[in-house]
């Protein structure tokens, strides 16, 4: 099974070229690190309320996407909220988008390609090898936004993720995400993390625009 | 956390008391996939001795009401504390669950 920061990286991608979709650089890196923390909750090492992020136990998983994180939790002499270590674990995005990059080459389903812009500027990309991964993932998507079914944890977990960096505008056309909207919403309010992942990315934006359009 | 458990008619009530949270979710999960797997279809969780949950304890009652509506059964939650009333009412529990105000009025609602 593939952990969520793997899974956030292939939707994250263009199917057509393997090029990164233009999403702000801050909401990759919330998700990211939400992806970080949601699957930590999910192997019992830490625990959330309205007010903290609880470490349960400092045990490593023995997954290299996870463990740093955990570490940093485990070395914190203070007890901090979900949004703190959101935040705190988007500094390290770059390590782990590298990580979860590295291992979807290694196990055959993104091929890497280096290309050169005007002989410099170097690019990279990741066409899919192998696309069953993806279309599981967005089948499992489509399968909560499009039903009134409960979803599981885990499809909550990535419907959270998703919608924190604007993958559902490349998902769906814009008359598809107007109708799932209220399920998105229904949805992602389902897990703190993921809560704490869309307070951090739209305290960002909010920032962004108010720099963008001072009130005087 | 001990959690009691009985029978009114055809309701299966379960009732954790104390903390609701990684410490226990597993043992708690535990008792809510057996009664499912014993073939309750009515599963009524009653809060009144609940003080505190946390999100894996939140986890293990989507999952029964998960499985509960992917076999035509019903759940429904009463009694919970302030605290834990807000935290439904945040994390969007309250549109998911039937939450009544104690054991009485969810058994009629069930019955």
């Amino acid at each position: 099974m593939l952990r969520f920061a793997e899974e956030i990286m292939l939707l994250l991608l263009d199917d057509r070229d393997g090029s990164f979709l233009p999403i702000p650089e801050w909401s990759m890196q919330c998700a990211l690190a939400g992806a970080v923390l949601m699957d930590l909750a999910l192997e019992d090492r830490i625990d959330t309320d309205l007010e903290s992020l609880i470490l349960v136990d400092k045990k490593p998983t023995g997954d290299p996407l996870l463990d740093p994180t955990l570490e940093r939790v485990a070395a914190s002499s203070d007890v901090h909220g979900a949004r703190y270590w959101v935040e705190n674990t988007a500094s390290y995005a770059e390590e782990i988008r590298e990580g979860a990059l590295a291992r979807l080459v290694d196990s055959g389903i993104l091929n890497r390609e280096e290309d050169r812009f005007l002989w410099v500027f170097r690019s990279r990309r990741y066409p899919t090898i192998d696309g069953r991964a993806e279309q599981e993932v967005k089948l499992r998507i489509m399968g909560v936004l499009l039903s009134d079914e409960i979803p599981d944890p885990r499809d909550i977990v990535i419907i959270c993720l998703c919608d924190s960096c604007g993958i559902f505008n490349e998902l769906l056309s814009s008359r598809e995400l107007e109708r799932a909207r209220g399920r998105i919403d229904q949805v992602r309010k389902l897990d703190l993390i993921g809560q704490a992942v869309s307070k951090s990315v739209w305290e960002i934006q909010a920032s962004l625009a108010m720099a963008a359009h001072p009130v005087y | 956390m001990d959690i009691g458990e009985s029978k009114v008619d055809s309701v299966f009530v379960l009732e954790p008391r104390g903390r609701l949270d990684s410490a226990n979710a597993r043992s708690f999960e535990e008792r809510v996939v057996a009664a499912l797997d014993q073939g309750e279809s009515a599963l009524l969780i009653d809060f009144a001795g609940l003080d505190y949950i946390s999100s894996a304890g939140l986890r293990v009652l989507l999952m029964g009401a998960k499985r509960l509506q992917q076999s035509g059964g019903a759940i429904a939650l009463c009694a919970l504390n302030p605290s834990i009333h807000e935290v439904f009412e945040i994390s969007g529990f309250l549109t998911i669950f039937a939450v009544h105000n104690d054991r009485a009025t969810a058994l009629a609602a069930m019955g």
